[in-house]
């Protein structure tokens, strides 16, 4: 009976193993219709979008848009949407838009400083060049972004369909109960997440105090790191862009407090147990509880930085919408992205001397990669924007950020979703190996 | 017959010569080192009665710390198991958890939530601990300000006052300047009249005779005697000196 049961449980993995590689298959070669497009037309007071299906797209019956009850149209930019109303395809400018222009019906077309401006009597109305059609053809054509998404959720859902069976057993198979089942594992994480909260975070706050205690400047390093960090990248990479993107200061200043926070938190996971010796060889500790402890350090630091980041919105007047919401799911998905990444490079990191000299490269490369400088979807050639941002989570989590944050937009939803799926899958194998290895880390320290 | 307080049942511990690999070796070798296997404690068994006093004997390298270590739960043994009855163990060890720039009281703190106290007991037992501790005015300024008799004194009043109900103590007794080592004695004493359950490693034969029930006697890993102080103490002392 029990025998039965077991290989019962070994076919339903290989089936769901199996099932997940068919699903990523067929995802991948699956003829989907082309993508429909919104475009959007962004002015400085509203937004009006236009909806065009696939069929209309591949007739070319598009190129003309007409605004009614209106005497003057001041177009900043225009944004094209994909299948998903969050993946943003591409981003016209005010400049790179007038070329496009082929006429204007009983109007005219005027090149303002920041904006072109159409006017006419009641009604606009404005013809795009057949070369204008083709770049939203082009655009419409694959769905490359929407198949690498759904080919991360199925890969997700395998891994927790997996776990799922392994959780199963454990709960229905007893000789399987080795302690490093799901089920005993996330109780156990809850049960010691419990015992050490206070500890984290008391550890968390007396860590705090001990870098600043007896520094001059005291608690004003916390304000005054992050803002003159923004300052030199600023001058630096702001000579370099030139003056493409607006706001550049906090553009640059948001995204480099969530990439410090990622950063400062992987790069101390990998040398946790080394540098916590004195207390792992003395007690018995989760080691989740260090690296979550330091975690909130981090966080606490963060906070401070957004009193510096708030100013900043409030000094260069950017618009806050209800859009603002998108930037703390982003947060948390980054923490846990943080928190699982982490736990799987602590458990690595005692074992490899030398790993943390190969991780801290590749964070630099990462960084560079993640658009904390730049617009990844503008400023990247044309496949290669839409891959990043979906297979660079920091690039893709950053984003929706800073586009909830400055844009007001809830931008590339669906990333989110694949990458909260992956970073729970992630946190779990994380907190898996650690306390399955965690025995023998105090041996080899 | 007491109740028993601690059980020790066939334990055996593996040190896997892993150890640290560079990437260039894991990446050319694998894990192919894993064959290496030293064990350092062979199938020990004993039970400790509450309140009693066990002191462990044996050269340098028996597996001592090893055995303590997984006493107090620091990591599990690889066969055999560790019965503790419910009871709460703590290894007496100097600075745990301390940051040497946060103050005194901070890192009593500290130390007392990662032994396993809550935040309340720990405050409630702040003024014993400081007091015990004879550092004074000292207490609010940081860590790193200290002697390294302070230092250990400190550490050593943490784990003395929050008592748990086994506790392990390794070769910590001989710190401080001789008055706090009076002290420390003392405490022991205090400690042992307590009804409390103490492990002793120790090399100092004086000490033990002092204050222990009964000697567990164990070489490269292996049980070789228990039983009363005096004839085993006797016993390793002609062994030793051969």
């Amino acid at each position: 009976m029990k025998k039965k049961s077991k290989t019962g449980f070994f076919l339903a993995r290989i089936l769901i193993i199996l099932s997940g590689v068919i699903g990523t298959i067929l995802i991948a070669i699956y003829p989907f219709d082309n993508r429909n497009i919104k475009i959007t037309f962004v002015t400085p007071e509203e937004r009006q979008t236009v909806s065009l299906s696939n069929d209309v797209i591949a007739a070319g019956q598009f190129g003309t848009f007409t605004f009614n009850d209106m005497e003057e149209f001041t177009l900043k930019k225009i944004l094209v949407y994909g299948k998903w109303e969050s993946i943003l395809l591409k981003e016209f400018n005010f400049g790179e838009i007038a070329p496009y222009v082929s006429s204007v019906d009983g109007g005219t077309m005027n090149l303002a400083e920041d904006a072109i401006v159409f006017s006419g009597d009641g009604r606009i109305s404005f013809t795009m060049t057949p070369s204008f059609i083709e770049v939203i053809k082009d655009l419409s054509a694959t769905i490359i972004q929407e198949r690498l998404i759904l080919i991360g959720i199925a890969m997700a859902m395998t891994a927790m369909a997996i776990i799922f069976c392994n959780a199963l057993q454990e709960k229905y198979i007893a000789e399987n109960r080795d302690n490093h089942g799901p089920i005993y594992e996330i109780k156990r994480f809850c049960i010691d997440m419990r015992k050490y909260w206070q500890y984290i975070i008391f550890s968390a706050r007396a860590d705090l105090k001990a870098e600043v205690a007896d520094s001059y400047l005291n608690r004003l390093w916390w304000l005054l790191e992050p803002f003159f960090n923004m300052l030199v990248y600023v001058i630096v990479f702001g000579q370099v862009m030139g003056r493409s993107v607006e706001n550049y200061a906090t553009f640059v200043f948001s995204a480099l407090l969530m990439w410090n926070f990622f950063n400062k938190t992987i790069a101390y996971s990998v040398k946790l147990i080394r540098s916590n010796k004195d207390i792992v060889t003395k007690v018995y500790i989760p080691k989740f509880v260090i690296l979550f402890s330091n975690m909130i350090l981090n966080l606490l630091k963060l906070l401070f930085s957004m009193v510096v980041l708030i100013v900043m919105l409030a000094v260069f007047r950017i618009h806050i919408g209800v859009n603002l919401f998108w930037f703390f799911p982003a947060y948390l998905v980054m923490i846990m992205l943080a928190f699982g990444a982490g736990m799987i490079f602590l458990h690595f990191g005692v074992y490899v001397d030398d790993l943390s000299y190969a991780i801290g490269i590749l964070l630099n490369m990462l960084m560079f990669l993640s658009g904390i400088f730049y617009d990844v979807m503008t400023t990247l050639p044309e496949p290669l924007n839409g891959l990043m941002l979906c297979l660079n989570p920091v690039a893709g989590l950053i984003d929706t950020m800073r586009q909830a944050l400055l844009y007001n937009t809830a931008a590339n939803l669906p990333i989110l979703g694949m990458w909260f799926l992956i970073s729970s899958i992630l946190c779990y194998i994380g907190i898996h190996i650690v306390y399955k290895n965690e025995n023998s880390y105090v041996k080899v320290v | 017959m007491g109740d028993i307080a601690l059980e020790v049942n066939h334990v055996s511990i593996d040190y896997r010569n892993l150890m640290h690999m560079s990437l260039h070796q894991g990446l050319l070798k694998g894990e192919a080192k894993r064959a290496d296997i030293v064990r350092a404690v062979n199938d020990i068994s004993f039970t400790v009665e509450k309140g009693k006093i066990l002191g462990i004997v044996g050269r340098n390298g028996s597996g001592k710390t090893t055995l303590l270590r997984s006493i107090a739960g620091i990591f599990q043994p690889d066969e055999g198991y560790i019965d503790t009855k419910g009871n709460r163990v703590s290894l007496m060890a100097i600075g745990i958890g301390f940051n040497a720039s946060n103050t005194g009281r901070e890192n009593i703190l500290k130390s007392g939530m990662l032994l396993g106290c809550k935040l309340n007991y720990v405050k409630e037992h702040m003024d014993e601990i400081i007091e015990f501790s004879e550092l004074g005015d000292f207490i609010d300024r940081p860590v790193r300000t200290y002697s390294s008799g302070m230092y250990s004194k400190l550490s050593f009043a943490v784990t003395a006052i929050l008592e748990t109900d086994i506790m392990l103590v390794d070769e910590v007794l001989s710190v401080g300047d001789e008055h706090f080592r009076k002290k420390s004695y003392a405490k022991m004493e205090e400690l042992m009249l307590s009804n409390r359950t103490v492990l002793i490693v120790s090399h100092a034969t004086d000490t033990l005779k002092k204050f222990c029930d009964n000697i567990l006697w164990i070489n490269d890993g292996k049980f070789i005697r228990l039983g009363e102080t005096e004839e085993v103490l006797q016993e390793y002392e002609d062994f030793m000196s051969l």
